[in-house]
């Protein structure tokens, strides 16, 4: 199974397009493709983590390409000078070692090579390194060199990369020139080269889609693989086919009740002084809040995969409803699995799914909060996989859930973008809504990524703070890893294992946000801020009293905090806050910690 | 690595027994090793405990988190056995979930392994698609990534998988996660076969291997046994003398 590395990359949009490659290569010898360490490493946010990221060298000293590779980061790196074997030997991370082989001589010297790797490439000419002349690939026949280490360069095009392949059998082929057009990387030909490639193999299904810059991927047990990529393939042609757009809307529209109005907040928008405050009122949608968004289009898309058992997790307890809810109207077996803090925290909507005919399974593991309910959730599918699927709640796990959920949700951000140019004739300036996992949020903000002079802003969970140990403020505190399917960013502690958040908000209480959410942090698209347990408790009450509604504690977040953004605007400038549910499911707690309230 | 597939050619069958680092506090681990070396097995797989281990049953898991209330970490499971004096006479393998991998790095990772005398990885969520993640790195210290292989994994996968199978393949017996079964499901010997033909590597069973019946009925179509959730139990429970059969059943036919 031949691997393809696309080469010499200086664009975003040529890493985008290189995506389904293996490796893809940094030029940081003097060339007309050289890239800065700086730029690497800003390239590199975008390549999908399990992709090689090779650093071209020619004669560079140890210490460059140890800073090279610390800083970018690389995974591999290529010699194309004259590098001694100590050298090659000294490097900590695996190494490719070219050679231009222009007769049988050259071919005796690669055969002495120390590297893990060797590269044949057509003799270079303006620069060291490849020139993107055709060698004779015969000279390579009967070379003892063991294909597994060989990877071949030099001339090599979409056209006559199969034949290549199909001669010398390689780890690995390497291209550059070959998919350039007027001395730039093409998009149209890495791709087709990728294909080209990949042809016949089964690599073709397993390109690198589902990432996010270099967050996502699908890092599960074998056992559900075969489940999870079923489900990319029924999702990716369900979504092209009308029928099913079509009856997803028809259930949005006669059942959940869409679409949902975007209501001028005028006393709030008076109380703040900045602003025009809109609010997005999934609280109005049947259930209570967005999740029935995403749970509706799941469950069109298992029994159209014939599947009629359902399992998921819960955290505040208004995904199960919403699973509980889509099931029974669907007539499917419905299990979830939820936190038994949270069924505490949330014994109304407990008591909601039994009457929707679920089953509710407690998890007393770890924390009994949403991480637990979800690996809980994730064993009875590795259990169940043949005749289930798993509802993920939120724009989390392996791909495709991530981008499958945020399609379900986008339809918040497209009523958003389309009732606000009705009110106002124009885009808002700024859009707030809360993170969890990040599905209302991804939902809203998605359909504005592309309209820069829209301000979207992420509220998470501080907790008790950010000081202390108390919180679900992954973006402010986490750092990259895996957990639950994807790459993303968790809170973790220094030997990786995954550490308990707290919010008072049951929906928020998750230690990682979603690949695309992580991503979009990276490249600063979108600002995440946080908001604390007491901070959001007040804006409860103001927003309650203000505005004659009382929200989720997962949505006061986000008010809390426009209440903050709102004092930097003018009051020319317009402000949208999702609010994702109402607050019904928390009327214990609001009781409880608002109490002596007058 | 190499005496599995030596083994396999004389006809002997593999014993591959896991066992929960830490459990019981690390100190425990080199006698555990050294009483499961002279009992007889085959390999022994090293497990990491993880916050979320999502392919393990309640066994397992109960363990990992007696491990993990120890203060048990990846890191700290390889400077034990850097320090270990005994010899080490069969391949020992870690097996462990990928963060804790990422998160002390994979390239750090592998060396250590290296260094605490490892020959082989298994990371049950790192599947096929992204082994490159590590696969390159242990490579270059000549450590095998042991692949998995289950009933749900579709015949192109397989053939894919096992063009690239290293040290031997990791057969999941059962459409679940690790633990103790009474029951066999009927298609898992013709799965066993299937695999078995096409692997130019040893083919060993695990999940749900706990009783000399689940032995005797794959005996002929695989090349080992992976134990894991009945060895945990038992060094738990203090009656691991009662797995000493089970080992037999599975080894003592071997030639010598």
């Amino acid at each position: 199974m031949t691997r393809v590395k696309i080469c010499g990359l200086k664009e975003v949009q040529h890493i985008e397009a290189a995506k389904g490659a293996d490796a893809i290569g940094f030029v940081f010898a003097p060339s007309k493709r050289r890239v800065s360490i700086e730029q690497a490493a800003e390239l590199a946010q975008h390549v999908p983590i399990s992709t090689d990221k090779i650093g071209v060298f020619v004669n560079a000293s140890l210490e460059e390409i140890e800073e090279t590779v610390e800083k970018v980061p690389l995974t591999m790196v290529q010699l194309h000078g004259d590098e001694p074997d100590e050298l090659v030997e000294a490097i900590g991370v695996p190494v490719i070692q070219a050679f231009s082989i222009r007769s049988k001589e050259d071919v005796e010297k690669l055969e002495r090579s120390k590297a893990d790797f060797i590269l044949v490439d057509a003799p270079g000419t303006d620069y060291r390194g490849g020139s993107g002349k055709v060698f004779d690939w015969s000279l390579l026949e009967g070379a003892q060199v063991d294909a597994s280490r060989l990877i071949l360069a030099g001339g090599l095009n979409p056209a006559n990369v199969r034949a290549a392949i199909g001669q010398t059998n390689p780890h690995m082929v390497d291209v550059s020139s070959g998919v350039e057009t007027d001395g730039r990387k093409d998009a149209v030909k890495i791709q087709e080269f990728i294909k080209q490639a990949k042809g016949g193999s089964m690599q073709q299904a397993v390109e690198k889609i589902g990432f996010f810059g270099k967050y996502g991927g699908q890092f599960v047990p074998e056992t559900l693989m075969k489940a999870v990529k079923e489900l990319e393939e029924a999702y990716a042609e369900a979504k092209r086919d009308p029928e099913f757009i079509n009856e997803y809307h028809h259930y949005l529209s006669e059942y959940v009740g869409r679409e949902q109005p975007l209501t001028y907040a005028k006393r709030l928008t008076e109380a703040w002084g900045g602003p025009k405050v809109y609010l997005k009122r999934e609280d109005l949608n049947h259930t209570g809040a967005h999740k029935i968004n995403n749970a509706l289009g799941q469950a069109l898309l298992a029994m159209r995969m014939g599947k009629r058992k359902i399992v998921a997790e819960t955290g505040a307890g208004q995904h199960g409803v919403a699973t509980a809810t889509v099931c029974a109207l669907f007539d499917l077996e419905c299990v979830i699995f939820m936190g038994e803090e949270d069924i505490k925290r949330q014994q109304l909507n407990v008591f909601r799914m039994k009457l929707l005919g679920a089953r509710v399974e407690s998890v007393t593991k770890g924390s009994s909060t949403l991480k637990d309910a979800v690996n809980e959730a994730l064993r009875y599918w590795v259990t169940n996989v043949e005749d289930t699927h798993y509802l993920i709640g939120s724009a989390l796990g392996p791909h495709p859930f991530p981008t499958m959920v945020r399609d379900f949700q986008s339809v918040i951000g497209e009523e958003t973008k389309r009732q606000i140019v009705a009110h106002e004739g124009r885009l808002p300036d700024t859009v707030l809504a809360c993170i969890g996992g990040g599905s209302n949020a991804i939902g809203i903000f998605y359909p504005f990524i592309g309209d820069e002079s829209v301000r979207l802003i992420g509220v998470e969970a501080s907790g008790e703070g950010l000081h202390t140990e108390k919180h679900a403020a992954t973006m402010a505190k986490g750092t990259e890893g895996v957990l639950h399917g994807a790459f993303m960013k968790l809170l973790q502690d220094e030997a990786g294992q995954v550490l308990e958040a707290h919010s008072i908000s049951a929906g928020l209480d998750y230690p990682g946000v979603g690949p695309e959410h992580s991503h979009l942090a990276d490249i600063g698209r979108v600002e995440y801020v946080s908001i604390t347990d007491a901070e959001a408790l007040d804006a409860v009450v103001t927003f309650s009293r203000l505005e004659g509604i009382i929200p989720a504690l997962e949505s006061a977040h986000a008010i809390a905090q426009a209440e903050k953004t709102a004092k930097d605007m003018k009051p020319d400038e317009l402000m949208v806050i999702c609010v994702s549910g109402r607050g019904d499911k928390d009327m214990a707690t609001y009781a409880e910690r608002l109490e002596g309230l007058s | 690595m190499k005496r599995l597939q030596d083994l396999k050619e004389s006809g002997g069958k593999a014993f591959v027994a896991y066992i929960m680092a830490g459990d019981g506090g690390l100190s425990r681990l080199s006698e555990q090793v050294q009483y499961l070396q002279e009992t007889g097995v085959t390999a022994i797989e090293i497990g990491i405990p993880f916050s979320d281990p999502v392919a393990d049953g309640p066994t397992i898991e109960a363990a990992g988190n007696r491990a993990l209330k120890e203060g048990v970490t990846l890191q700290k499971v390889l400077d034990e056995m850097k320090n270990w004096t005994f010899e080490v006479k069969i391949p020992l393998l870690i097996m462990t979930y990928l963060n804790p991998v990422l998160r002390v790095g994979v390239e750090h990772f592998v060396k250590e392994c290296k260094k605490a005398g490892v020959s082989g990885l298994i990371i049950p969520d790192l599947p096929y698609e992204h082994r490159e993640l590590v696969e390159p790195f242990a490579k270059k210290e000549a450590i095998a990534l042991v692949q998995l292989v289950t009933l749900t994994t579709t015949e192109e996968r397989l053939e894919a998988i096992l063009n690239e199978a290293e040290g031997f393949v990791y057969a999941v017996t059962v459409k679940g996660i690790t633990g103790a079964r009474d029951e066999m499901s009927g298609d898992v010997q013709a799965f066993m076969r299937r695999v078995r033909d096409k692997s130019p590597v040893p083919v060993y069973a695990g999940f749900g291997i706990s009783k000399a019946q689940h032995v005797e009925l794959l005996r002929e179509d695989v090349d080992g046994f992976i134990v894991g959730s009945a060895i945990v139990q038992a060094f738990q429970d203090g009656t691991i003398r009662e797995i000493e059969p089970l080992i037999q059943a599975v080894t003592a036919l071997n030639p010598v």
